[in-house]
């Protein structure tokens, strides 16, 4: 046999011996100081009545209080979750309501750019106008203007040159000319002097 | 003639008015009650909202105890019989500690209550009683069918069994229970120091272990007696 299955087989050998010496002595004792006679009616009664003393002083003291409190959160867990939730949706709500306000504030000032830009364009395009229409009126104010300082002058430049010519004519004739010859020569005059001016 | 029966008693550590004998190991029970009652009433004297400390540990035992019965005999049958599986656990487990103090089993008012089978077969009786209860409660006049299934040929068998079912729990936890006590204490005779310390260990577990089959075989009864089938 080898030495290490000899071993164990010692190790059991004692091991068996040590519980049955004290398996023998503890009957030994046992008989010795004798198993509690039965029925005590003593003992039983009072050890039911103390069972339920002490069942009494845990519902009192321990499973009431528990299951109170156990309760009491499992309210108050439940109702916070039933608040959270609704200030849940209360936010969504909020969300929902800025979400559209935002939109309808963003729509109202594209209408107002839009609508100003309308207003600035019509206001450019009515100023330019006017200022087309000042334009042309003082451009042809201006032309009529000239028109008439022009034929103002030329008939002042025809009375010059009529009276210059009968003022040389006389010198040329020495004698003073008739209503005839005065509207004979300024006729042909104008007409030379208009050829050359024009 | 008149049959006059004499019941054993042992020699009473006091009595009440002369006529309620009071043994050594109802002190004890006092005692075990006085612990538990005073750890309880420590936990939940200041219950708070958000639990700390002590009342936070007892809440997390007794939602334990909801929860692990629970699932053993249903929601609305736990929550009625969990209070009392938890008084058998929590008085068992105590007596049985309290037994552990060296050479207890010797020691005039130290025994483990547990180790006494008045006691554990008074336990018994109560957990016969409240099976039966359950059962009743639950399935009303149904509830006595099950004595005579599958046949009403098995009615003496299921009777025994019933009968077995207490009468094994008391034995099986006082047997325990007094054993070891027994080895305890004879190993304390021999060698005073550290021999009897590994026995003493294993008590620890042996105690806890005896507390937590107790009372899972109780509510395996209860469980059965008010589970579908009757």
């Amino acid at each position: 046999m080898p030495v290490r299955s000899r071993k164990w087989l010692a190790l059991a050998v004692l091991l068996l011996s040590m519980i049955i010496v004290m398996g023998l002595a503890t009957s030994c004792f046992a008989s010795e100081e004798g198993v509690p006679p039965f029925p005590d009616i003593a003992k039983i009664g009072w050890t039911a009545v103390n069972f339920f003393l002490l069942l009494a002083i845990l519902y009192k003291f321990g499973f009431n209080p528990v299951s109170n409190m156990l309760e009491e959160r499992t309210n108050t867990i439940e109702s916070s979750l039933r608040h959270a939730e609704e200030l849940l949706v209360e936010v969504e709500q909020m969300r929902k309501d800025s979400a559209n306000e935002l939109a309808e504030a963003r729509r109202e000032a594209q209408e107002i750019v839009a609508r100003a830009t309308q207003i600035a364009e019509e206001t450019k395009n009515e100023i330019i106008s006017r200022a087309e229409a000042e334009a042309t009126s003082l451009k042809n104010k201006a032309i009529a203007e000239i028109q008439a300082e022009k034929e103002q002058a030329l008939s002042e430049l025809r009375d010059t040159a009529a009276t210059l010519a009968i003022m040389a004519a006389e010198k040329v004739l020495g004698r003073a000319l008739t209503d005839e010859d005065h509207q004979v020569m300024v006729r042909e005059f104008i007409k030379d002097a208009g050829d050359l001016l024009c | 003639m008149i049959f006059a029966l004499e019941l054993p008693m042992q020699e009473p550590l006091f009595t009440i008015a002369d006529k309620l004998p009071v043994p050594e190991l109802v002190v004890t029970e006092w005692a075990i009650i006085l612990i538990i009652g005073l750890f309880a009433y420590m936990a939940t004297r200041k219950m708070e909202r958000v639990p700390r400390g002590l009342q936070n540990a007892f809440e997390m035992v007794v939602q334990w105890t909801f929860d692990f019965f629970g699932q053993m005999l249903g929601e609305s049958v736990a929550k009625k019989w969990t209070p009392i599986l938890s008084t058998f656990f929590l008085f068992i487990l105590i007596s049985n500690y309290s037994g552990l103090l060296p050479g207890a089993a010797y020691i005039d008012g130290f025994k483990a209550p547990t180790s006494d089978w008045n006691v554990t077969a008074t336990l018994a009786i109560i957990v016969f009683f409240s099976v039966h209860i359950a059962g009743f409660r639950e399935h009303k006049m149904h509830y006595f069918g099950h004595f005579i299934q599958p046949s009403p040929l098995m009615l003496p068998l299921n009777i025994i069994e019933e009968v077995a079912r207490p009468l094994s729990l008391t034995l099986r936890l006082f047997g325990n229970v007094f054993g070891e006590e027994m080895i305890i204490g004879f190993l304390l005779m021999m060698a005073p120091f550290l021999i009897p310390m590994p026995m003493m260990a294993l008590g620890l577990l042996t105690g806890a272990i005896q507390a937590i089959v107790f009372t899972i075989l109780a509510s395996s009864y209860i469980a059965g007696a008010t589970g579908e089938g009757h």
